[in-house]
């Protein structure tokens, strides 16, 4: 566990979508404000806000004595309100993705894009119900399925490819180009082959406890924070602890028995308590049986709380929620008036995803008029939201992972092993 | 809607991405790409190449398969014989733009075809073959397929690393049971399983073309270079030997399974002496181990890097003093009056480049695992 924890903090994954509950709440609501700022700013900039069609009936009930001045804004969303509706859109692409029979590991993928996608931009901005079939899309290829765009918006009884296509650049860059998505499936095999070897594992036992793992590995940790907050290998543990605690201890146990003395911190916990912690959990003490022993079952007590954590996440989300996240008095309660306010208050300029790919490329041909030169090179001029970049902090901008690259561009390396990195 | 639009998080990201960058000449044009030199603006001295991903006309479902590939894995893969993604942006005219680290030397292709220009020794094929092998470790390590692996797509730094490139056919393992496609690799690269159309194949793909980059480093000329798939089994067939049931059960269910009448047994490791000697007893032992006909007799990445080869003499040669390509002024004068055998030099000692030619070569590769 203690390799695939070192591999892991190498990923993408590790690198940019992994933040504590605290990071993340914060970021969500930065990205809530921040596009309140520019909806509202927009909005008011349109020409004809007082005759604009998403307050018809104010302008009709409340005739404005000072004239068309003062354009009323729509109420936003709050980030909370965002996040439950991205909850449940995340229920409606896992829908989506089973109708369309795409397999588990396209349709965890499609899940997670969604919902790092939404991390950094407002749900007023794109539109989800949108946005969520582009992931299903960019879902199958990041998993190295390539369908025709045509077939698959047939699958959805859509035909409108342009729509898809227009969001998929912007997925993809919303994403930060990383597109590696990594699950616990891989990790839910392994386990269970370990548990198989063991002498005295009942086999009914075992099969009922992996059908129930596997059922909350295609749904609990998809549709809450949990990929954000957890390794795979830990939300694996805790999905098969919901399934048969004593299977998931006991494999803990079976663990932390070989880990003498640790090579490398195997209570690798890169969220739980913030991106920047691991270095700080690093065992000191490396001399001595007894030592080895206090750190072995140290980590075992943190992995532990861990799992029991992100136990505690998944629980919130099992599978049987499926039914919730469709039921009409449940939708009817809670989510159509998300909804409706939602539609009053979008971005003018970001809604309508076919419009503005033709806007960006318009834009784009203006811009490079002669081909030879480069359109990419020449500055920004007019650029008036500078200050969006201010408004977004350290998480976003991966400082880490810049001074790392750099160090790699300039120094080459230098490693006297011709084989680089050790086996 | 108003056209200067402003920009979102984002959008400004990635503006401050692109700007890091200041994009030159044009260094070359593949299938999917053009590629730009290009230097950081911060310091002019830090190269970079910029393939900017081309809008294939007829590629109509949005992003193009390769450079999801690549994008995928080499934003993943971080190894010093694996070409690395430094960033990623997107141009105005959303274009993906993948920059690189600049790789100014070439590739192994090139060395291997100037015959007249550029000579190299057996401790250069093993420096050569070591960092392509631990590149191919490390993908499968991580449960990646190159599934494209041949000397043009193995460029070299200007320190002489080999860096494995293009990973654009690549995939990840596929769980047990799914299938994958057959048609990969380039043909005279292609293991026989893909060939005969097989739907589950692993890791041992990659390395038959592994094997066939060793082969093809010795002799200086592709080993077997087939005009056609079935030209390439009889090639197979003829140099390597006849799959058959005996030598590789379950071969003749394989959906394309077709071979020449005449069984030609598999040749023992004796019978590519000849040819292939310059390498040693040892290292014939391991190519021969790479062109196993049975995938699952062949010798995994991790077994070959485990290989008596690499510990045995003559040292693999510093990378710093491996031969590099021509065009570049004096490099090549040393070499110039050594003999040949069999496409290589009978001393590697002096064969390299005048800076470091005779530099010691304390390495000891295959040690420090
Ligand atoms: N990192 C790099 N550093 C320097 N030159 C490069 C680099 N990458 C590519 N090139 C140059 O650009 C050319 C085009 O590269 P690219 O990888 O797009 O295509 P290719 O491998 O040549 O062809 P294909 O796409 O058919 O495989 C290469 O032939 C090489 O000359
Ligand atoms: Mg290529």
């Amino acid at each position: 566990m203690a390799t695939e924890d070192a591999r892991y903090r190498q990923t993408s994954q590790y690198e940019l979508w992994s933040f504590s509950p605290t990071q993340l709440a914060d970021m969500r609501e930065k990205t809530n404000a921040a596009a309140r700022a520019r909806i509202a700013e927009r909005l008011s900039s349109l020409p004809a806000l007082s005759n604009n069609t998403s307050t018809p009936a104010s302008s009709v009930n409340t005739p404005d004595p000072d004239g068309a001045s003062a354009p009323a804004l729509p109420e936003f969303l709050t980030a909370a309100e965002e996040a439950q509706l991205v909850t449940f859109f995340t229920s409606e692409l896992l829908r989506a993705g089973d109708h369309a029979e795409m397999t588990d590991e396209i349709k965890a993928t499609a899940a997670a894009f969604f919902r790092r996608f939404y991390v950094t931009n407002s749900i007023m901005t794109y539109p989800p119900q949108e946005m969520l079939i582009v992931a299903l899309f960019f879902g199958c290829k990041a998993e190295g399925s390539f369908v025709s765009i045509s077939d698959f918006v047939k699958t959805f009884g859509k035909d409108n490819p342009e729509e898809v296509l227009a969001g998929e650049f912007l997925l993809c860059q919303g994403l930060r180009f990383a597109i590696d998505v990594k699950h616990p499936f891989r990790a839910l095999r392994g386990a269970l082959m370990e548990l198989a070897a063991l002498p005295d594992v009942d086999r009914a036992r075992l099969g009922a406890a992996e059908t129930r793992a596997r059922e909350i590995l295609r749904f609990s940790p998809l549709i809450t924070d949990a990929y954000f907050h957890y390794t795979p290998s830990q939300i694996m543990l805790a999905a098969l602890s919901l399934a048969d605690r004593g299977l998931a201890e006991r494999l803990i146990t079976e663990t932390f028995h070989h880990v003498t003395p640790p090579p490398d911190s195997g209570a690798d916990t890169p969220s739980a308590s913030g991106t920047d912690a691991p270095s700080s959990k690093k065992p000191t003490a490396r001399s001595g049986e007894d030592k080895a022993q206090i750190i072995g079952c140290h980590l075992r007590d943190k992995v532990l709380g861990t799992i029991e954590a992100c136990r505690d996440m998944l629980a919130k989300e099992l599978p049987e929620r499926r039914e919730h996240w469709t039921n009409k008095a449940v939708i009817k309660a809670q989510i159509t008036p998300l909804r409706k306010k939602l539609n009053k208050c979008r971005d003018p300029e970001r809604w309508n995803l076919v419009e503005l790919q033709r806007a960006r490329r318009q834009q784009a041909a203006k811009k490079a008029d002669s081909e030879d030169g480069d359109p990419d090179d020449r500055g920004e001029a007019g650029n008036s939201l500078q200050s969006d970049a201010a408004v977004f902090g350290d998480p976003l901008t991966a400082s880490a992972r810049d001074t790392k690259r750099r160090k790699v561009l300039s120094n080459g390396k230098g490693l006297d092993d011709p084989f680089g990195g050790p086996l | 809607m108003a056209v200067t639009m402003t920009l979102d998080p984002i959008e400004q990201l990635n503006e401050d991405e692109k700007r890091k960058y200041i994009k030159g000449k044009k260094l070359g044009e593949g299938t999917y790409a053009n590629v730009y030199l290009g230097h950081s603006r911060q310091d002019p001295s830090q190269l970079v190449a910029i393939k900017k991903i081309k809008v294939q006309q007829q590629y109509q479902d949005g992003m193009a398969p390769d450079a999801v590939r690549e994008l995928k894995y080499l934003r993943e893969l971080h190894h010093p014989n694996i070409i690395s993604l430094l960033s990623v942006f997107s141009s105005k005219d959303q274009n993906l733009n993948l920059v690189l680290e600049y790789l100014p030397l070439g590739d192994l292709e090139m060395l291997i075809r100037d015959v007249d220009r550029v000579r190299y020794g057996a401790g250069d094929i093993k420096a050569w073959m070591g960092m392509l092998t631990r590149a191919v470790w490390f993908c499968h390590d991580n449960f990646v397929l190159h599934r494209d692996i041949k000397p043009n797509n193995l460029l070299i730094a200007a320190d002489g690393e080999v860096k494995l490139a293009d990973f654009g056919l690549a995939r990840s393992f596929a769980d047990p049971g799914r299938r994958m496609t057959a048609n990969v690799i380039t043909r005279w690269y292609r293991p026989p399983e893909l060939l005969f159309g097989a739907r589950h194949y692993g890791g041992a793909a990659d390395i038959w073309s592994v094997g066939m980059v060793f082969a093809e480093l010795i002799i200086r000329a592709p080993f077997l270079a087939g005009n056609t798939e079935v030209e390439q089994i009889s090639l197979i067939c003829k140099h390597i030997g006849t799959p058959t049931e005996d030598n590789w059960p379950g071969v003749t269910r394989l959906r394309e399974y077709t071979v020449p009448s005449e069984v030609v047994p598999v040749w023992g490791k004796e019978a590519y002496m000849g040819r292939f000697g310059a390498v040693g007893a040892d290292g014939v032992d391991l190519l021969v181990r790479t062109v196993a006909l049975d995938p699952k007799k062949r010798i995994t990445a991790r077994e070959m890097l485990e290989h008596r080869w690499w510990r045995t003499d003559p040292k693999p040669t510093r990378k710093e003093d491996l031969p590099r390509k021509s065009g570049g002024g004096a490099e090549e004068k040393m070499g110039a009056d050594l003999k040949r055998r069999n496409g290589i030099l009978e001393d590697e000692a002096n064969n390299s480049n005048s800076r470091g030619a005779k530099v010691a070569r304390k390495l000891d590769f295959g040690q420090g695992k």
